[in-house]
């Protein structure tokens, strides 16, 4: 039994404590957003966020989000159009797209913790994210966008 | 497109539509308007007769509905290429339609749509003029249905944006769908005469839209077939077993996985089309239970000799093939070669290798099959369900009719879901249990059951006369071949009426005069038993052209001629090299002019810092029969004391023809440039005993966002025919890393990839 | 002549014998009734309460998802395994009929209500510092838990070391019993900040390396780190090689909010003793800071600000991962969380070029934190780190190890890294940040 808050909402799973909070999202929630791709911690495609900072759910056990709060791509905005998702779509990136959830979750707290990213800061903290398509110049284009329109927005507010 | 090939070269050809007649006809309440099948196109039998009868032609159909939206079905797998978007384009501008109303539908698979293949970079190429075609004979009949309606002659009105307008009325073509009466039979005579568009009336293809997949792709809506979820499936994952081919399961104890909580049970495949030997699906209620349980299913195996075979085998034989002359099929094989090679005054030979290359597409293999009302649904992403649908049928022991593949996202191709082998241990797993099953690869499952890159070796030699002109060229390649391996029907017949297969040895028929040429292509048939051979984005032409470009220019630094100018002299467009229409108009020259133009951008011939060179290399893309004229200056600075090679910055210069989706296919050339790059200095495994050494990403590390050098990409404006663009950048960016390294630090690298130790090793022998 | 030989072994033993059972004598002290809740005064337990959290008395206390206080928590020892005893009031299993002056016994001189020895993996020498006051609130609190039955456990030890009256000889050996009186000449701040520490805080128990008989060794080599648990509780003395001195504002923060962006996250056993620290006053954990700043000896603001840019620099290298596999490793799992750039590391992102775990004499808490990460419920609250025990072999750990050893500290390899990796991984351990496969 573990209880945690999923995109804002409280959720109590019936599953075994060491389960990946990746195979919880996907088969007991039916959150399909977040990706398999390794299994390892390598390749970022199932980033979620964990008390707002990216996570790779794959290795991450149920039991160590118990009473946390859980954001998947399906809650990072709830019309779908946070300043990255803008950014990504002004931008072109995806190509198969199948990394990018974990991109843009990874991406989220790239922002947070570095708001004018240079190409050094995108690099490292992206490094994580494996994008098989090797869309990586868009994503890192798009990502100094999104920092840009974050910042314009705070100065106007 | 991301990917490649397909068999049927003929099949591959784009359609001649001057053969076929266009239907328009009611259907649904709406109008299909589509081509004729040729058989069934009778002067008596009404349009929409014949669309109720299905009697219109495979792939190419669209629909516009009472709302005025305007559908495109669209066979071609979706797999980051944004093809929907572009194919829809194509017939959009044609149509004139709004394009804001145009849906993209990416289809079932069904028989009425024929050959379901994605691959080769042909999408476009294959679809271009068909679909303008029956974009132009839809608008025509829009308008002369539209100035009835408004009372006009037809010549009196144009069409834009879905609406036909004469004088200051105007009337939209969803008020002609539905007050209107579109049916229309074209013959192919009057087909024929359709006026297309000329480029500068072109207003959607070549201008930039957003891609329509693309939205869902952001906000983790888009499906895929990993997401694939039926009532009541039962969740698999699969202990892959030790070879490819010849492995039998002995016996299974699954005693320890009865602990873990939903485990099911063990299934030992038997496999009617033999796809997946020595198989044992392990079954749970849950993914990650399968995943649990199956690691603690002990299978044992009794496997044949091909566990015991590895990388050097392979490239053991392929020397030996080199050694035997009448060994292999010849694809180009001039008169008078050996005579030439005799008489030559000098000979350069070179011997150049790749390795093993994973896909590693970042979606691990799935599917999910089950039956109900009597039919077979399997759903899963796939590039060439007409391939896998004849093997599932077998497996399965029903016929393919009562087989249907439904359609998802590809969370990458790159070739491997051409192989659709992944399908067949679902499927017969969900009629042992007679329940569905959802199988999901775990990461290393998926590597030990990938079709990957077979290893090659390469011999090439050339002959010079004494004034250092060359004479003759014969170009040696052996690697494991996919399309015998998969569909041995499909393979051409050489010069010496040998079978080969041309997606393992395109591109060493290439465009250079080089006096008397032989192509020789070598089955390797020690790959070819040991494992499954993948077609992967570009097949031979990533391994062939690394060969000939890497080649010319030690021919170059051997002759002391500058390599630019050793290429542009044998780019002379002469011979066979003069090209014909439509797809080839201009031949070489246009291979000259794209590495001319690289050359110039890159900077060709100035001063660099210390232990920094560029390196250029040119190819014509996939295959002759389409050539995509591409070239690539790469800038790389080596470390001497690691043997690192950093590689800063590629260039690349284009000719593609028509470009339809301007950023589609920039989005293409950087894709396919940075897997040209990867496969060059990043990733590649070796094949150890019967399996790959790399299974996850903590030892096989293809390129990260870290890794990613500057790109300069053009393209050259052309109004030629729109050929490929998802492969041929990546058939050029290794040769031009290697030469680059040359040019650095003078080390000469004969094998991909290059690693530090390889660089310093080559350093040590160039000192 | 081999009678009398025998006769004189005999003798020895005996005197032997009976002299230890008279140095080992201690009385039993009488049961009591066990006292009603509501005669401990409200703001007594409320003391007690902190003074629990600051000696992090749950911690050995209470079994991994067992109720607090209860005992079962297992310490692995050189001498054997010994599980922590029931100390909530159930008059059966617990302390329900243990009066104050058994309690206050058996935190100074480390003696059960019935007179028998406690091993000395109850800190006792450092509680007999403790004062009578401080003593009262925990007995109030301790008093007024929920009480729950859990009989104690039998120490898994080999004979002799289970013969508890034998503990007698080594209190003999290494125990030195009295309060805590001030250093005259030292301030009060420095004086309270060394009865926290030395008392009930018991750091040394941890911080300092212990002889063959399982004493913490009080010479030259007090506070010069030791390896407990599977985790390397690093020097508190001038010998701590983090590359950024510890300051006493570093000392304080850290113990305050349980991580700095110039140390790093306290992670393992530490995290628990931030959050039982965090307890006290901000006057208290400053006074600790004092103490232990005057130990780490000062502090040169241009060597911090020397290491800092070294350790951002190394960082940047993430950006460009070269050819070694570990540097790969590192680009591909950690440098998500752990890059930085200048002008300051982030606390969330721990810089390792700054981290103790990393230029520690010992791999082991590196090692610990890679296989199995960090729970939220750590030194930075809400902040985990997944583990890699099942993502990464031995050697691959070994191999980011000791790249991160070369490239982010200026200290020798480590040795044996694989063997140490395998050792870790064995273990049983702790932390909930693991995914089990």
């Amino acid at each position: 039994m573990s209880q945690f808050v999923l995109n804002g909402h409280p959720v109590t799973l019936d599953i075994d404590d060491d389960t990946p909070l990746l195979w919880a999202l996907r088969d007991a929630l039916h959150l399909k957003g977040t990706k398999f791709g390794c299994g390892i911690g390598f390749c970022g495609a199932c980033t979620v966020h964990v008390n707002g900072r990216a996570i790779r759910s794959c290795i991450t056990p149920l039991g160590a989000v118990a009473g946390q709060q859980v954001t998947t791509i399906e809650g990072l905005d709830p019309d779908g159009s946070h300043p990255l998702q803008k950014a990504w779509i002004a931008v072109q990136a995806p190509q198969c797209g199948y990394c990018q959830p974990g991109q843009i979750m990874q991406a989220a707290t790239l922002l947070k913790d570095f708001p004018d990213p240079s190409d050094a800061d995108i690099n490292a903290v992206m490094a994580g994210n494996l994008c098989r398509c090797m869309a990586y110049l868009r994503i890192r284009k798009a990502i100094k966008l999104a920092a840009a329109e974050l910042k314009d927005g705070s100065s106007h507010a | 497109m991301p990917r490649s090939d397909m068999p049927l070269r003929a099949a591959a050809r784009p359609s001649s539509p001057s053969r076929r007649a266009f239907l328009i006809g009611a259907a649904g309440g709406g109008f299909v308007m589509a081509f004729a099948r040729a058989a069934t196109v009778l002067p008596e039998t009404s349009a929409t007769t014949l669309i109720a009868e299905r009697g219109f032609e495979p792939g190419l159909w669209f629909r516009i509905d009472i709302d005025g939206r305007i559908t495109v079905n669209v066979i071609r797998a979706e797999m980051g290429q944004h093809v929907g978007t572009a194919l829809a384009r194509i017939l959009a501008d044609e149509l004139e339609a709004d394009w804001s109303q145009v849906r993209v539908s990416h289809v079932d698979t069904d028989p009425k749509w024929g050959l379901m293949v994605t691959g080769g970079s042909w999408s476009v190429w294959q679809s271009w003029l068909p679909l303008a075609q029956a974009g132009a004979a839809g608008r025509i009949a829009l308008i002369e249905e539209g100035a009835r309606l408004l009372g006009v002659a037809p010549d009196a009105c144009i069409a834009r944006n879905s609406t036909v307008s004469a004088g200051g009325r105007s009337i939209s073509y969803a008020q002609i769908v539905q007050r209107g009466d579109l049916t229309r039979t074209y013959t192919a005579d009057e087909l024929a005469k359709l006026p297309l568009k000329t480029p500068a009336e072109r207003r959607l293809v070549g201008v930039d839209t957003q891609a329509i997949d693309i939205p869902g792709k952001t906000t983790g809506k888009a499906v895929y077939g990993i997401d694939a979820q039926v009532d009541g499936m039962v969740y698999a994952r699969p202990l892959v077993p030790p070879t490819r081919n010849g492995s039998t399961v002995v016996s299974v104890d699954d005693s320890a996985a009865r602990a873990v909580k939903g485990y099911l049970r063990s299934l030992t495949l038997e496999d009617p089309s033999s796809t997946v030997p020595g198989w044992v699906m392990v079954c749970a209620e849950s993914t990650f239970a399968a995943m649990r349980a199956a690691d603690k299913v002990k299978v044992t195996w009794r496997n044949d000799d091909t566990a015991t075979l590895s990388e050097q085998d392979v490239l053991d034989f392929g020397r030996k093939q080199f050694a035997d002359p009448t060994a292999g099929a010849t694809v180009v094989d001039d008169e008078g070669v050996d005579a030439a090679f005799a008489a030559a005054a000098s000979t350069l030979e070179r011997t150049y290798t790749t390795a093993s290359v994973l896909h590693f597409q970042l979606e691990p293999l799935n599917a999910l099959a089950f039956e109900k009302d009597g039919r077979w649904e399997i759903h899963t992403g796939n590039q060439w369900q007409s391939l896998i649908l004849p093997t599932l049928a077998k497996a399965l022991g029903v016929g393919e009719d009562r087989i249907v593949m439904r359609t998802y996202l590809l969370g990458g191709g790159f070739g491997r879901r051409l192989n659709g082998d992944y399908a067949v241990p679902a499927a017969l797993a969900a009629k042992a249990l007679g329940r569905p099953v959802k199988m999901t690869c775990t990461r290393p499952d998926d590597v030990r059951f990938d079709s990957f890159r077979s290893p090659s070796i390469q011999r090439l030699r050339m002959g010079l006369d004494a004034a250092g002109a060359i004479v003759a060229m014969q170009h040696d390649a052996s690697a494991g071949w996919p399309t015998q391996v998969m569909v041995p029907s499909f393979m051409p017949k050489g010069k010496n009426d040998r079978p080969y297969d041309p997606f393992a040895i395109a591109g060493a028929d290439h465009w250079y005069s080089v006096g008397a040429q032989r192509v020789r292509a070598l089955s390797n048939e020690v790959a070819n038993r040991a494992f499954r051979p993948g077609w992967l984005r570009s097949v031979g032409p990533g391994w062939t052209n690394w060969a000939v470009e890497s080649f010319m220019d030690e021919a170059a630094h051997e002759r002391g001629v500058d390599p630019l100018n050793f290429r542009l002299a044998l780019l002379d467009g002469s011979g066979r090299n003069t090209g014909s229409a439509p797809n080839s108009v201009g031949g070489a020259r246009r291979q000259a002019a794209v590495l001319k133009r690289v050359a110039e951008i890159a900077g060709w011939g100035t001063p660099l810092p210390k232990d920094t060179g560029l390196g250029i290399a040119t190819t014509f893309g996939q295959e002759r029969d389409m050539p995509t004229w591409v070239a690539c200056a790469a800038r790389v600075r080596v470390d001497r004391a690691s043997g690192d090679v950093r590689v800063e910055k590629l260039f690349l210069v284009a000719d593609a023809g028509t470009i339809v989706h301007p950023d589609g296919a920039l989005a293409q050339m950087e894709g396919a440039a940075l897997w040209g790059m990867s496969m060059a200095v990043l990733e590649g495994t070796r094949f150890e005993n019967g399996q790959v050494r790399d299974t996850n990403l903590d030892t096989y590390t293809p390129m990260r966002m870290a890794d990613c050098p500057e790109l300069q990409i053009e393209f050259i404006a052309s109004t030629e025919v729109p050929v490929g663009l998802g492969e041929p950048a990546t058939t050029v960016v290794a040769p031009a890393i290697g030469n680059a390294v040359f040019a650095a630090v003078g080390a000469r690298l004969r094998h991909i990839p290059i690693r530090p130790a390889d660089v310093l090793a080559a350093l040590k022998q160039s000192a | 002549m081999f009678k009398r030989l025998v006769i004189a072994l005999l003798v020895i033993v005996v005197v032997g014998v009976v002299g230890l059972a008279v140095l080992a004598y201690r009385p039993a002290l009488d049961p009591i009734t066990p006292p009603a809740r509501t005669s401990f005064a409200a703001e007594l337990v409320a003391k007690g309460e902190m003074l629990a959290g600051a000696g992090y008395c749950a911690t050995c206390h209470t079994a991994p998802g067992g109720q607090r206080y209860a005992g079962g928590y297992a310490m692995t020892t050189g001498f054997g395994t010994i599980w922590s005893t029931n100390i909530t009031p159930d008059p059966q299993t617990g302390i329900g009929r243990w009066s104050e002056a058994a309690f206050r016994r058996a935190l100074r001189e480390g003696v059960a209500r019935d007179g028998a020895h406690l091993f000395p993996v109850f800190p006792y020498q450092h509680f007999n510092q403790i004062d009578d006051a401080d003593i009262k609130a925990l007995y109030a609190y301790f008093m007024t838990r929920e009480p729950a039955v859990a009989p104690a456990r039998k120490p898994d030890m080999a004979f002799p070391l289970n013969v508890r009256a034998l503990q007698a000889g080594w209190k003999l050996l290494y125990f030195r019993d009295g309060a805590y009186g001030p250093v005259s000449g030292n301030s009060a701040q420095w004086n309270r900040g060394a009865y926290l520490a030395e008392g009930l805080a018991h750091c040394s128990a941890c911080h300092s390396p212990r002889n063959a008989l399982g004493a913490e060794q009080l010479d030259a080599h007090r506070y010069t780190g030791a390896v407990v648990d599977g985790w390397y509780a690093p020097p508190l003395d001038r010998s701590n090689p983090a590359p950024v001195r510890w300051s006493e504002d570093e000392l304080y923060a850290y113990l305050r909010h349980g991580a700095t962006p110039l140390h790093g996250v306290a992670a393992g056993a530490m995290a628990e003793v931030v959050h039982g620290l965090g307890k006290l006053p901000d006057e208290d954990l400053r006074a600790i800071a004092v103490y232990f700043a005057g130990r780490a000896g000062a502090v040169d603001d241009a060597a911090t600000a020397a290491a800092l840019a070294r350790a951002l620099t190394a960082s940047a290298q993430a950006a460009q991962p070269a050819g070694d596999a570990g540097a790969r490793l590192f680009a591909s799992a950690c440098a998500s969380c752990h890059y930085n750039s200048a002008p300051q590391p982030l606390t969330e992102r721990p810089e390792l070029g700054l981290n103790s775990a990393v230029t520690a004499a010992d791999p082991s808490t590196l090692i610990q934190v890679i296989l199995h990460g960090v729970g939220v419920d750590a030194g930075l609250p809400g902040v985990m780190m997944p583990g890699f025990a099942h993502s990464l072999g031995d050697e691959e750990v070994a191999s980011l190890a000791a790249w991160l050893r070369r490239t982010r500290s200026d200290q020798p390899p480590w040795p044996d890294l694989p063997r140490t990796v395998a050792a870790l991984r064995a273990a049983p351990t702790r932390s909930a940040a693991t995914a089990q496969r």
